[in-house]
C-alpha cells in the first residue's frame, strides 16, 4: 500500500501548494486606507456621471483620504466613504456595511407631491386592486386612474388586459408613478408597449468602457415595440415627482417620445444610470452607476431628473385636494 | 519572485511524475497492467463526490470565495492498451462564503451560490517507446468546456456571474499496475484482516490548456444594452460578454482503479484543477479540489 499512498500524498501536497503559488494571496483587509483607495479607484474607473456633475475626483480623494488613518474606526471609515459617495449626488450610489447603509436620499431634498390618503379618502374610496395596480374611474367615468407604486412589482399581461378593457371607453387614463422608486427596467417597456401602435425609439444607453471618465460604449437603443393585443391609444397623463426614481425616470423620459402621453407633476428624482455592484477588501459592498440614460437628442439630463411637460405642485396645506390629480383630469377633459 | 515560485511548482510536478513513473526495473516480476486492460473495454460510468471550489472575480471583489459542496458526473469510457477515449459530464454545486476581516461592530456573512457544469472529451494514445510491462504511458488531447453559474445577491446588479471557460488541452497519462497478486495478512493489533488478491491500476493524468477560451463580462460588468419590449433578461445580462483567448488552465487527477468480478470496476479519484482567466478586462481565478467515487459498468459491444 505504501506504493500507492506515497505518490498520492506527494501529488496532493504538490497540487495544494501550486494553488497557493499561482494565485496571489487573498486581499482581505480591514485597513481603512486600503479600503478607501479600493473604492476610490473603482469609482474612478467605472462611475458614469463625473462630467455631467462636474466632479473633480482627484480633489475628492485628497479631501476625504486625509480624514482617515490606519487607526480609524469602522464607523469613521463608513462616514468618510459615505460622504465621498454622496458627492456624486446619486441614489444609485450606496455603501452597505453590516451596521449602516449610505444614501443620498434625493426624494427628501424636495417637497413630496403625493399623499395616498388624500387619493383614497377624497377621490377614490373604493379603489380596485388588481395585482400590483390600484385603479378606479374618475370624473363620472370619463377618466381612468391607475396607480403603479413600484417597478419592482411584477404583473401579468392578463392583468394589463383587464385594466385596459375596464377603461377602454374613457377619454384618458391617469397613470400615477409618483414616489415610485424604480425597479426592473423590463417592466418599463412592458407598460409602454400598451400605449402605442407603432415602434417607438424612446432613448439611448451608454456604458463606461474605459479608464477615462469620458470612455463610453456605442449607443444602445431603447425601443418600445407595440403589444400584439389590447392597447390604449387615447391620452395618458403620467404623474411623477422627485420620488420617481431610476426605472421610473426611464419611464418618464420615454413618455416624451409618445405623442399621446403627457408628463405632469414635478421633475423626477433622476437615477438614469444602471448601478453595478462590488465588494471592498473588508467585505462591505457598494454600488454605483456605470451607464448613462440619453434622450432622443443624446442629452444625459435624466440623471438629474426628467422635467414634466406640465409642472404642477401638490399643496400639502390642504390634504383634501390633490392638485396634480385635478390638473390631470382637466388635461384629459 | 513569481517566476521562481512557478519554477518551484514545476519542479514539484516533475518530482511527482517521477514518483508515479517509478521503478520500472522492478516491474518484471509482478502482475502486468496489460492483463487488466484488455483491448477496447467499454464502460458506462457514474460518480459522486465532494468538491472544494474557491474563486475570485476581480471585476466585483478582491476576496476569495470558498466552499464545500458535492459533485455528480456521468459518462462513458473506452479503454484499450493502445487507445483511450473518455466523455463525461460533471455538475458541481457548493455554497460559498468570503473570509472577511473581523468587525468590531456587527459580523456579517457574505455568501454566494456556486454551480459548475463541465463537459469533457479526452482521447489518448499509447506511447510505445515509454510503456513497459507495468507502466503504460499515453498522450493525447482533451476538449473541456466549463460553465460557471455564480449568484451573490450582495453584488446588486452584478449578482450573476456566468463565465464560460473552454479549452483545448494537451493530456498526458501514466497508469501503473498496483495489483495485489497474492493474499496478504495485515497486522493492525486487534484486527488482522487478510487482503485478497485484487487487480487495480493507479492512474495519473495531467491536462494543460493550450488554447484557452473564456467568455467574460465587459469593462463595467453590468451593462445597459439594447432594450425592447421583448428583451430577455438573461440575454440582456449577457449583452456585453465577449470571448477572449488568454489565460491558462490545468487539471490533474489521480485515480485508484479497481477491477471487479464480472467486468465492472470502481475507483476513487482526486482531481485538482486551476484556471486563471484574464478575459478582456479583469481577472477571474478559480481552483477546485474534488474527491470522487466512481462505479464503472462494463458495456458489451452490440453485434452487428
Amino acid at each position: 500500500m505504501k506504493r500507492i499512498f506515497i505518490p498520492l500524498m506527494v501529488i496532493t501536497i504538490v497540487f495544494s501548494s501550486c494553488e497557493k503559488i499561482v494565485f496571489k494571496p487573498d486581499q482581505a483587509s480591514s485597513d481603512p486606507l486600503t479600503n478607501f483607495d479600493y473604492l476610490w479607484e473603482e469609482l474612478d474607473k467605472k462611475y458614469s456621471y463625473f462630467e455631467l456633475k462636474n466632479l473633480d475626483w482627484n480633489k475628492a480623494r485628497d479631501y476625504y483620504r486625509s480624514r482617515l488613518n490606519a487607526n480609524s474606526t469602522e464607523e469613521e471609515l463608513f462616514d468618510v466613504l459615505a460622504a465621498m459617495i454622496d458627492t456624486l449626488r446619486d441614489d444609485h450610489s450606496n455603501l452597505f456595511s453590516p451596521f449602516n447603509v449610505s444614501s443620498y436620499n434625493i426624494a427628501i431634498r424636495k417637497p413630496a407631491n403625493f399623499n395616498w390618503r388624500t387619493l383614497n379618502e377624497y377621490y377614490m374610496p373604493n379603489m380596485w386592486s388588481t395585482g400590483v395596480f390600484s385603479h378606479d374611474f374618475l370624473d363620472s367615468g370619463r377618466v381612468g386612474y391607475i396607480r403603479y407604486g413600484s417597478f419592482m412589482s411584477e404583473f401579468t399581461e392578463e392583468q394589463m388586459d383587464f385594466l385596459l378593457k375596464r377603461y377602454k371607453d374613457t377619454k384618458g387614463i391617469i397613470f400615477d408613478v409618483r414616489e415610485n422608486g424604480g425597479g426592473s427596467v423590463f417592466n418599463v417597456p412592458k407598460i409602454l408597449k400598451r400605449f402605442t401602435q407603432t415602434e417607438v425609439t424612446a432613448g439611448y444607453f451608454i456604458t463606461r468602457n474605459g479608464p477615462a471618465h469620458s470612455d463610453f460604449s456605442e449607443r444602445e437603443n431603447f425601443i418600445v415595440t407595440p403589444y400584439d393585443g389590447i392597447k390604449y391609444l387615447n391620452k395618458v397623463v403620467v404623474l411623477c415627482d422627485r420620488g420617481s426614481y431610476s426605472a421610473t425616470t426611464l419611464f418618464s423620459l420615454a413618455t416624451k417620445a409618445f405623442p399621446n402621453m403627457v408628463l405632469m407633476g414635478d421633475t423626477t428624482g433622476g437615477g438614469g444610470g444602471l448601478p453595478n455592484g462590488g465588494q471592498l477588501p473588508n467585505g462591505w459592498t457598494y454600488r454605483f452607476s456605470v451607464s448613462q440614460l440619453l434622450d432622443l437628442n443624446g442629452k444625459n439630463f435624466a440623471e438629474d431628473g426628467v422635467p414634466p411637460d406640465i409642472q404642477v405642485s401638490f399643496n400639502g396645506n390642504d390634504l383634501t385636494r390633490d392638485e396634480i390629480l385635478e390638473r390631470a383630469i382637466a388635461e384629459i377633459k | 519572485m513569481i517566476l521562481s515560485k512557478i519554477n518551484t511548482c514545476k519542479s514539484g510536478l516533475m518530482l511527482m511524475l517521477l514518483f508515479v513513473g517509478f521503478n520500472q526495473t522492478k516491474a518484471g516480476n509482478e502482475v502486468a497492467a496489460s492483463d487488466s486492460v484488455k483491448p477496447a473495454v467499454r464502460y458506462w460510468q457514474s460518480s459522486i463526490g465532494l468538491s472544494n471550489p474557491s474563486y475570485r472575480d476581480f471585476a466585483t471583489s478582491p476576496l476569495f470565495y470558498r466552499g464545500v459542496g458535492f459533485n455528480i458526473s456521468t459518462g462513458w469510457l473506452k479503454r484499450s492498451a493502445k487507445k483511450e477515449r473518455l466523455f463525461d459530464m460533471l455538475l458541481s454545486v457548493a455554497p460559498m462564503s468570503a473570509t472577511i476581516p473581523a468587525s468590531n461592530y456587527l459580523k456579517r456573512a457574505v455568501t454566494s451560490t456556486f454551480a459548475q457544469m463541465s463537459l469533457r472529451y479526452v482521447q489518448l494514445y499509447e506511447i510505445k517507446s515509454l510503456s513497459q510491462h507495468k507502466n503504460k504511458y499515453k498522450a493525447g488531447f482533451a476538449l473541456h468546456a466549463t460553465q460557471n453559474f455564480r449568484m451573490n445577491r450582495f453584488l446588486q446588479n452584478n449578482a450573476a456571474g456566468v463565465e464560460n471557460v473552454s479549452n483545448v488541452m494537451l493530456t498526458g497519462q501514466v497508469m501503473r499496475d498496483v495489483s495485489r497478486s497474492s493474499e496478504k495478512k495485515v497486522n493492525l493489533l486487534f484486527f488482522k484482516p487478510t487482503l485478497k488478491p485484487v487487480k487495480r491500476d493507479l492512474r495519473f493524468q495531467l491536462n494543460v490548456g493550450v488554447l484557452n477560451f473564456n467568455y467574460r463580462p465587459g469593462y463595467a460588468f453590468a451593462y445597459e444594452g439594447y432594450l425592447t419590449s421583448n428583451t430577455s433578461p438573461l440575454l440582456w445580462i449577457l449583452n456585453n460578454y465577449s470571448w477572449s483567448l488568454n489565460g491558462w488552465r490545468t487539471q490533474g487527477e489521480l485515480e485508484l482503479f479497481t477491477y471487479l468480478e464480472g467486468g465492472n470496476a470502481r475507483s476513487w479519484t482526486y482531481v485538482w484543477s486551476a484556471m486563471h482567466i484574464p478575459g478582456k478586462f479583469e481577472n477571474f481565478q478559480m481552483a477546485m479540489h474534488q474527491i470522487k467515487y466512481t462505479v464503472f459498468f462494463q458495456r458489451t459491444k452490440k453485434k452487428s
